[in-house]
C-alpha cells in the first residue's frame, strides 16, 4: 500500500527520527492556515495524492500570507492531479534549500538483501540522473545498518560536508529503521535537503521535505489495518469491483474475489495467478478486449463461485465469455463451474438478467473435471447457451484462439 | 541416489503444520500415492497424536521432539512448512536450529521482510530452501512433495528428460501436462515460486541440472517482477548452463495496464521499470542468438515447438492432434 505524504511524516518519520519542516494537514481553508503561514514566513501547499511528479502537474504551491495560501488550498483541494482526486492539503514551513539529496531504502532481488541508495545530486529529475551519480550499497538484514557506515559510504562517494556528517548519517540510519520496522517495500525521500538555519546562520539543517513509502500489503500488521483505505486503480471502485471485493473478506476458503474492471467486451472468468496472466495477454494479442480481468484459485466453495460468477456476467455489452484454467491440483471442477457458475446462470436465468445470445468457450481441467464439465454442459443445453466445452487436450492459450476463431466466423470481431 | 538435490530416493520428510485444512489433505493425498516419504510432522499442541487413522504419521510439539526419536532423526532430511505466513520465519528457524539443511515454503504472502531475512538465513548456513509460494516439486521416477499433480498427477506427469521451473504453481502442472501430450516426459518439476524475494532462483537450479545426465533441457515459465529471468540469461552467457532451453515470459500486457495494478502473484507487479517482462525476454533473446541454446517463445503454446526447434528429442510419442475436438458444442 503506497502512502500519502502525511502519513509517512505522521507514523513513520516522527517515530523514528526523521525531521521535517513544520507542517499542517487540513482539508478546508480556515484561520489555522492564516495563523500558521503568519508563524513561518513562507510556506509550501502540496496536495495529498498517491500519484507522483505533483510538480509538473500544479500540485505545489508557495504563498507569504494567510489569505494566498487559503486561496490556495481551496483550489488544490478542488483539483484532481493526473486524474486523482487529493484527500488533503498540506502545508509546510518553506526551507532554504541550500543542497538536495536523494536518499531511499528498497528490496534488491539480486543480491537479495536491503540496499541503500544514495545521489548528491538529488531534487526533481532524479529518473533522468546519470546513473553513475546514483549509488547503491548492499545491507546485511541481520545486522541491519549503522551510521558509521554510512559516513563510511558517504566520504566513499565524495560527500565533503564535513560539520553536518554525524547528523546527516544519523538521520539516514533513522530513515533505515523507519523502512524496515514499518515494513515498507520501498522508502524515498527526494530530496533531502540541506537548509540554512533561520537563527544560526552559522549552522545547516537536515530536512526530508517529500517521502514516498510503499508499506508491505503482506506486512504482520496490514497496512490497511492502520490506514485510511484507497483505490489501486486512482480511480474509485465501480459498484461491481466494490461487490467483489466482499467476496473473500469474511471467507478465507480459496480466492474468487480479485476483479478489476476494463473497457472491452469478453468476460473473463480464469483460473489461478500465472494461468490468469497467460490467457488475458493471448486475449490482448489477438486483439480481443477482456471485459474485466480475475484471478481464481484455491480452490474456493460454489458460493463464492456463484458471487463471482454473476458479477463477471452482469457487466454490460459483452459479446462472449471465456472460462478457462489450466489443470488445477487443488480446486473442484465439479464444485467451481458444475456447481458456482451453474447456479449463477440458473440464478440469472430465472431473475431475466442473464445476457442472452453470448458465445461461450470453456477450457478447464482439475479434479472431478468429467463431472463439472457435463454439468455445465447440460446447462448449455437447458438454457440454450452457445459454447464449446474443452478440456486440457486442448493447450491452456489455445483456448483464447478458439474464442476468436468463432467470433470471426460468426462475423462477431 | 536417484533423483535431484530436491528431491531424491533419501528424501524423507517433516511437515510443519501437518494438521491444518491444506497440509493434512495433501499428505494423507501424497501418502497414498507415493508411500514413506513423509515421515512426520509438528503441530504444537498436538503432539503424541497421528494425522489420521487410516494416515498414522506421527504428530509431535516440536522439531526437536520428533528428532529425539532414533529413526526420525536418521531419516528425516527435509522440511516442509504449511504454517500461516507471519508464523514462516519461526518455522524456518526451528528446523534450521534442529539441523534441517533442505525446506520448502508453500505458504503464500510471506512477508517479505521475513523473506528477506529467511534468504540471509539460507545463505549463511548453507541451506536451501524453495519458495515462499511454491507449490512443492514433482520427480516422477520417485514421488512428490506439496500438492503438484492433485489426486491424479498421471494426467500430466510420465518419467522423462525435461525439467520444469516455474514462479506459477499451477502452471508447473499445466506445463508439465502440455509436454506430456506432445511426447516429452518431465524429469523433474520445480514450482520455484513467485515471490520478490524467492529463496531458490531459476539460476539457483540450473547449474545442478547442467552436471545431472539424466536431464536433456529445461523449461522455464517466469513472470514480470525481480531479476530472475534475467540471472538465467547472465549465468548462460558465462557458460554455467549449456543445454537447451525454452522460456515462457508472462505479463507482458501488465505493461500496458495503469501503475499499481496488481494481478496474480505478489511478485508479479511490475516494479519501478525493473524486471519487465520485456527486459527479460530482450536478454534471453540476445544471449540465446549467441549461443544457440534458449528459444523464448511468443505464445504460451508455441512452448512445445520452441523447444523442438532447438533440437530436443521426444522422449516418446507425440499425441498431439492440429484439431482438438471439444468434448461439448452447443455453437450449431
Amino acid at each position: 500500500m503506497k502512502l500519502y505524504e502525511y502519513e509517512t511524516y505522521d507514523t513513520i518519520f516522527k517515530k523514528y527520527g526523521v525531521p521535517v519542516p513544520k507542517y499542517l494537514v487540513i482539508q478546508h481553508p480556515g484561520q489555522n492556515v492564516s495563523d500558521f503561514v503568519e508563524q513561518c514566513g513562507e510556506a509550501v501547499i502540496k496536495s495529498q495524492v498517491l500519484v507522483g511528479k505533483r510538480g509538473k502537474a500544479g500540485a505545489v504551491k508557495f504563498a507569504k500570507t494567510g489569505d494566498e495560501a487559503n486561496e490556495h488550498v481551496k483550489a488544490l483541494m478542488e483539483t484532481e492531479v493526473y486524474g486523482e482526486k487529493p484527500v488533503s492539503v498540506i502545508i509546510q514551513e518553506k526551507a532554504s534549500i541550500l543542497k538536495e539529496l536523494y536518499v531511499s531504502f528498497t528490496y534488491s532481488s539480486k543480491p537479495r538483501c536491503p540496499v541503500f541508495v544514495i545521489s548528491l545530486e538529488g531534487g526533481i529529475g532524479i529518473e533522468e540522473q546519470d546513473p553513475s551519480k546514483i549509488f547503491t550499497f548492499e545491507i546485511n538484514p541481520l545486522e541491519g545498518l549503522f551510521p558509521y557506515k554510512i559516513r563510511e559510504y558517504l566520504i566513499e562517494i565524495g560527500f565533503d560536508d564535513k560539520a553536518i556528517l554525524r547528523q546527516l548519517s544519523e538521520i539516514i540510519a533513522n530513515m533505515y529503521k523507519g523502512f524496515w520496522n514499518s515494513e515498507s517495500r520501498l522508502l524515498e525521500v527526494n530530496p533531502l535537503i540541506m537548509a540554512g538555519d533561520k537563527t544560526n546562520p552559522e549552522k545547516q539543517k537536515i530536512l526530508a521535505i517529500d517521502a514516498v513509502t510503499i508499506i508491505d500489503d503482506d506486512a504482520r500488521i496490514a497496512p490497511s489495518k492502520i490506514y485510511i483505505a484507497r483505490g489501486a486503480m486512482g480511480r474509485p471502485l465501480t459498484k461491481r469491483e466494490a461487490a467483489a471485493h466482499l467476496i473473500d473478506r469474511d471467507d478465507h476458503r480459496g480466492k474468487a474475489g480479485s476483479y478489476v474492471e476494463l473497457d472491452g467486451d469478453i468476460g473473463m472468468m480464469t483460473f489461478g495467478g500465472g494461468g490468469s496472466t497467460i490467457i488475458v495477454e493471448t486475449v490482448f494479442a489477438l486483439g480481443l478486449k477482456p471485459a474485466n480481468l480475475t484471478d481464481i484459485g484455491g480452490n474456493p466453495p460454489a458460493e463464492k463461485m456463484n458471487k463471482i460468477s454473476k458479477i463477471i456476467l452482469s457487466k454490460p455489452g459483452l459479446k462472449a465469455v471465456l472460462v478457462c484454467g489450466g489443470t488445477a491440483s487443488n480446486t473442484r471442477i465439479d464444485v467451481t463451474l458444475g456447481e458456482g457458475l451453474v447456479s449463477a446462470i440458473e440464478e440469472m436465468k430465472k431473475d431475466g438478467i442473464f445476457p442472452e445470445g453470448l458465445v461461450w468457450v470453456v477450457r478447464r481441467s482439475g479434479p472431478e473435471y468429467q463431472k463439472g464439465l457435463k454439468m455445465l454442459y447440460e446447462c448449455f443445453v437447458k438454457n440454450g447457451i452457445r459454447g464449446v466445452i474443452y478440456n486440457s487436450e486442448l493447450p491452456l492459450t489455445e483456448a483464447p484462439q478458439k474464442l476468436y476463431e468463432i467470433l470471426k466466423s460468426k462475423n462477431m470481431l | 541416489m536417484r533423483g535431484t538435490k530436491y528431491l531424491n530416493d533419501k528424501t524423507r520428510v517433516i511437515v510443519i503444520g501437518i494438521t491444518g485444512r491444506e497440509a493434512s489433505q495433501v499428505v494423507i493425498e501424497s501418502e497414498k500415492l507415493y508411500p514413506g516419504i513423509v515421515k512426520c510432522g509438528v503441530t504444537p499442541g498436538k503432539g503424541g497424536t497421528v494425522l489420521k487413522e487410516d494416515c498414522p504419521i506421527p504428530v509431535f510439539d516440536t522439531v526437536k521432539d520428533a528428532l529425539k526419536v532414533n529413526k526420525l532423526k536418521q531419516l528425516v532430511n527435509t522440511g516442509l512448512i504449511y504454517v500461516p505466513p507471519t508464523s514462516v520465519l519461526d518455522a524456518v528457524y526451528e528446523l534450521i536450529d534442529n539441523g534441517i539443511k533442505l525446506m520448502y515454503v508453500i505458504t503464500e504472502h510471506v512477508p517479505i521482510r521475513d523473506s528477506i531475512i529467511i534468504y540471509e538465513l539460507a545463505r549463511e548456513k548453507g541451506v536451501t530452501i524453495i519458495g515462499g509460494t511454491s507449490l512443492g516439486c514433482f520427480v516422477p521416477s520417485i514421488g512428490r512433495i506439496g500438492a503438484i499433480g492433485g489426486k491424479d498427477p498421471s494426467v500430466a506427469f510420465k518419467d522423462g528428460s525435461l525439467v520444469v521451473l516455474s514462479k506459477s504453481g499451477g502452471l508447473t502442472v499445466t506445463t508439465s501436462e502440455m509436454f506430456k501430450r506432445r511426447g516429452f516426459g518431465i524429469y523433474m518439476a520445480l514450482a520455484v515460486g513467485g515471490d520478490v524475494i524467492a529463496c531458490t532462483t531459476f539460476a539457483d537450479v540450473l547449474p545442478e541440472l547442467e552436471k545431472d545426465k539424466n536431464v536433456q533441457a529445461c523449461v522455464i515459465m517466469g513472470e514480470p517482477g525481480g531479476v530472475y529471468e534475467e540471472q538465467v540469461a547472465e549465468l548462460i552467457a558465462k557458460g554455467g548452463y549449456t543445454k537447451p532451453l525454452a522460456v515462457f515470459v508472462a505479463g507482458v500486457f501488465q505493461e500496458m495496464m495503469p501503475e499499481g495494478v496488481a494481478f496474480g502473484h505478489a511478485g508479479a507487479i511490475v516494479e519501478r521499470g525493473m524486471g519487465k517482462a520485456t527486459d527479460k525476454i530482450k536478454m534471453l533473446e540476445e544471449v540465446g542468438k549467441k549461443t544457440g541454446t534458449i528459444k523464448v517463445a511468443k505464445f504460451y503454446h508455441e512452448l512445445v515447438n520452441s523447444l523442438v526447434s532447438l533440437g530436443v528429442k521426444r522422449d516418446f510419442g507425440d499425441s498431439y492432434t492440429d484439431s482438438v475436438k471439444p468434448l461439448y458444442n452447443t455453437l450449431d
